[in-house]
């Protein structure tokens, strides 16, 4: 399958902040990604030059084949509204809305329209005048109702209210479902979107650190929790990712599963086995990568030595 | 209506992060045949029905639907749908009633002997409770 | 090049920006002169200055196009190629209208007699004084020019924020200040003096058209690196 974003090698410092590092990515067509990482993990950098609104230091960008940078025919099929979109000064939603219709081909009014009542967005008051959560809305409507072949949308949650983010994620599994088209969901609120995904990519400090599909990072992962030597030995072996202690206790998360025999094994050495969800993995490797920072080593993980 | 009611139950009670999705909706659809709620040879819902339902991607719910035509649990009808194939009931109950002793005899006995519960003292037991489901059910 | 034209209507999808309030500006500051007009008990000609009034709106445009629109045009995938063409172009356009405007409210004040109070406004004798196009290529030249003055110095305000702005104030200081120097040096202040006398209301004109290319020309290569 023709992929629809190849990225070699990218690579962007700012004056002393090193915000992509390195990054090889590849992303097919028609599938949902989340792009996770915490608060200045280099996000927005990302996407912003694989819109070609940003430059990066090194490193090639290719989407739909192409370099997009200045390219008509490779931007005119995507849809990025950043988290900080600038809006003309004088516009209210509905110019914003008018005005976007004017550049995307695929551009529904009606599901605007529609989105606009979902989320109760006074269309004609000015932008500068809306709430955060107004804002971030009308940033969500443009990028669902563009129906851009390749949508980013940029931690578009953001003021949103409960009942808005629900309305967002119910209206957006709707529409891929009939409109299936390459989406990047940019996210620090990992157990919100998780379900959505098709495809995760974990990004910390400019360095990709987990690029593979949500299934198969789901239960790709389990914790033991047991007394500390009981669990070293059940874990001898393993790649370890997280480590707690709590007196003589420890709970400890490892990557892989367990055969049944083990399920069983642990059972008898009074361990408890608890499973690891999309989110505290991807908290766990953060967190472990780092730590192999720290330690200047350039394995992401430690192995229990006990 | 209440859809969203519904649905956010649906996505609270049954999708868990930790498990592969794909995976929680075949066995929820099993659980659906095996109870009766759907019937053999009904139409099953579409997989972007189940997508918005369950709050989950497309095509994790499509996986988890293939998987159950690749079983021949449910068969596919070009342009129409997917429907409950005649029998499934009855394989279905089958392959549940062969993990049924490691699924939660043997956890069940692990914990008895534990707590030094003879196995007589345990079938006794569960004679008990079957006794007091039937006439819960009945009150 | 539909793109291009997209660029010009998405800026007029709220008119009041590029027509309505620059209509107003006109027709606030010709009611201030006329008001003053009437109240001045002098028969000769009373000329009023009013009229650029509106030609420094387009400065603001300018540095405001750069900064809220064109980042608003990255979010809708346009290139910055398109954006530059399409908001150049209708600069122009408006430019063109409002020098049209003021040419043919030229005509009608000279017809009225400067609106039965002998003002001047729009067909400022200087102005008037030649060609009958010259009022029309000055207004526009000078609208241009003020337009690309803002563009780009928020241009390199995006690119290179406050450092950018301090050098190339700077570099244009030291520029004009290298210039007189040499100038000095070589003893040619009488000849640039002659060149300043000769110059008439079209050469300047003429003059201003060429800075407007120029700043045109910096603003594009300025732009093509720029991030919203």
């Amino acid at each position: 399958m023709k992929t629809v974003i190849e990225v070699r090698n990218l690579s962007k410092s700012y004056r002393n902040s090193v915000a992509l590092d390195s990054v090889i990515l590849s992303l097919e067509p028609d599938r949902i990604y989340g792009l996770l990482g915490r608060n200045g993990a280099g996000k927005t950098t990302l996407m912003s030059m694989l819109t070609a609104q940003g430059f990066p230091n090194s490193g090639e960008v290719k989407v739909f084949g192409e370099d997009p940078y200045e390219n008509e025919q490779v931007l005119s099929r995507i849809c990025f509204i950043r988290e900080s979109q600038k809006y003309p000064d004088s516009f209210s939603a509905k110019h914003a809305f008018r005005s976007a219709a004017l550049f995307f081909k695929n551009w529904d009014q009606e599901l605007a329209g529609r989105l606009v009542e979902d989320f109760q967005l006074p269309v004609k008051r000015t932008i500068k005048k809306l709430s955060r959560g107004q804002l971030s809305a009308v940033g969500v409507i443009i990028g669902l109702a563009s129906r851009a072949e390749l949508t980013f949308f940029d931690e578009p949650y953001l003021g949103l209210d409960a009942v808005a983010r629900q309305l967002f994620y119910d209206r957006l599994v709707e529409d891929y479902g009939r409109y299936p088209r390459t989406i990047v969901l940019s996210s620090h609120l990992i157990d919100e979107v998780a379900n959505l995904l098709e495809h995760v990519i974990v990004i910390d400090k400019g360095r990709i650190i987990m690029d593979d599909d949500a299934e198969s990072i789901r239960g790709s992962a389990f914790t033991v929790v047991g007394s500390a030597d009981k669990v070293g030995t059940f874990l001898q072996g393993r790649e370890i990712i997280h480590t707690d202690n709590f007196a003589s206790l420890a709970s400890v998360t490892a990557v892989g599963t367990l055969s049944r025999a083990e399920k069983t094994e642990a059972a008898e050495l009074g361990l408890e086995l608890a499973p690891v969800s999309l989110q505290q993995l991807v908290v766990r490797k953060t967190i472990s990568a780092a730590g192999a920072d720290l330690g200047a080593s350039k394995t992401s993980s430690l192995e229990v030595t006990r | 209506m209440t859809g969203h009611q519904v649905r956010a139950l649906g996505s609270a009670v049954l999708i868990d992060d930790s498990r592969p999705i794909f995976l929680q909706i075949a066995e929820r659809i099993e659980g659906d045949i095996i109870e009766g709620t759907l019937q053999e040879e009904a139409q099953v819902p579409s997989t972007n029905a189940f997508a918005s339902f369950y709050r989950i991607n497309p095509a994790t719910a499509a996986k988890g639907v293939n998987r159950l035509v690749d079983d021949g649990i449910l068969y596919k009808q070009r342009g129409i749908g997917m429907f409950v194939a005649t029998g499934a009931r009855a394989a279905l109950v089958q392959r549940r009633r062969e993990q049924f002793f490691d699924q939660y005899v043997q956890p069940l006995a692990r914990e008895a002997r534990k707590l030094g519960i003879e196995p007589l003292e345990l079938a006794e037991m569960i004679r008990q409770s079957e006794t007091a489901t039937v006439h819960g059910g009945a009150s | 090049m539909n793109r291009v034209v997209n660029v010009l209507r998405m800026q007029l999808v709220n008119r009041w920006i590029f027509i309505g309030i620059p209509l107003i500006i006109i027709a606030a500051s010709f009611g201030l002169s006329w008001v003053i007009w009437a109240l001045v008990p002098f028969d000769e000609v009373k000329a009023s200055g009013g009229s650029q009034a509106v030609l420094w709106y387009f400065f603001a445009l300018g540095i405001q196009s750069l900064t809220l629109t064109f980042p608003f045009s990255q979010g809708l995938s346009i290139t910055r190629k398109t954006f530059f063409g399409g908001t150049v172009a209708l600069f122009s356009l408006i430019a063109l209208a409002i020098s049209l405007l003021f040419f043919l409210l030229g005509l009608l004040e000279k017809a009225t007699g400067g609106w039965g109070v002998n003002g001047q406004f729009f067909a400022l004798e200087w102005l008037v004084d030649g060609p009958w196009y010259q009022p029309l290529a000055f207004y526009l030249a000078t609208m241009m020019a003020l337009f690309f003055i803002g563009f780009w110095a928020a241009t390199i305000y995006k690119r290179w924020q406050t450092t950018g702005l301090v050098v190339a104030g700077l570099g244009v200081a030291v520029g004009l200040v290298g210039a007189a120097l040499w100038i000095n040096f070589q003893g040619q202040w009488p000849q640039i003096g002659e060149f300043l006398v000769s110059q008439n209301q079209m050469s300047i004109a003429g003059l201003l058209a060429v800075v407007a290319l120029v700043l045109a020309g910096g603003s594009y290569l300025t732009l093509r690196r720029a991030i919203p």
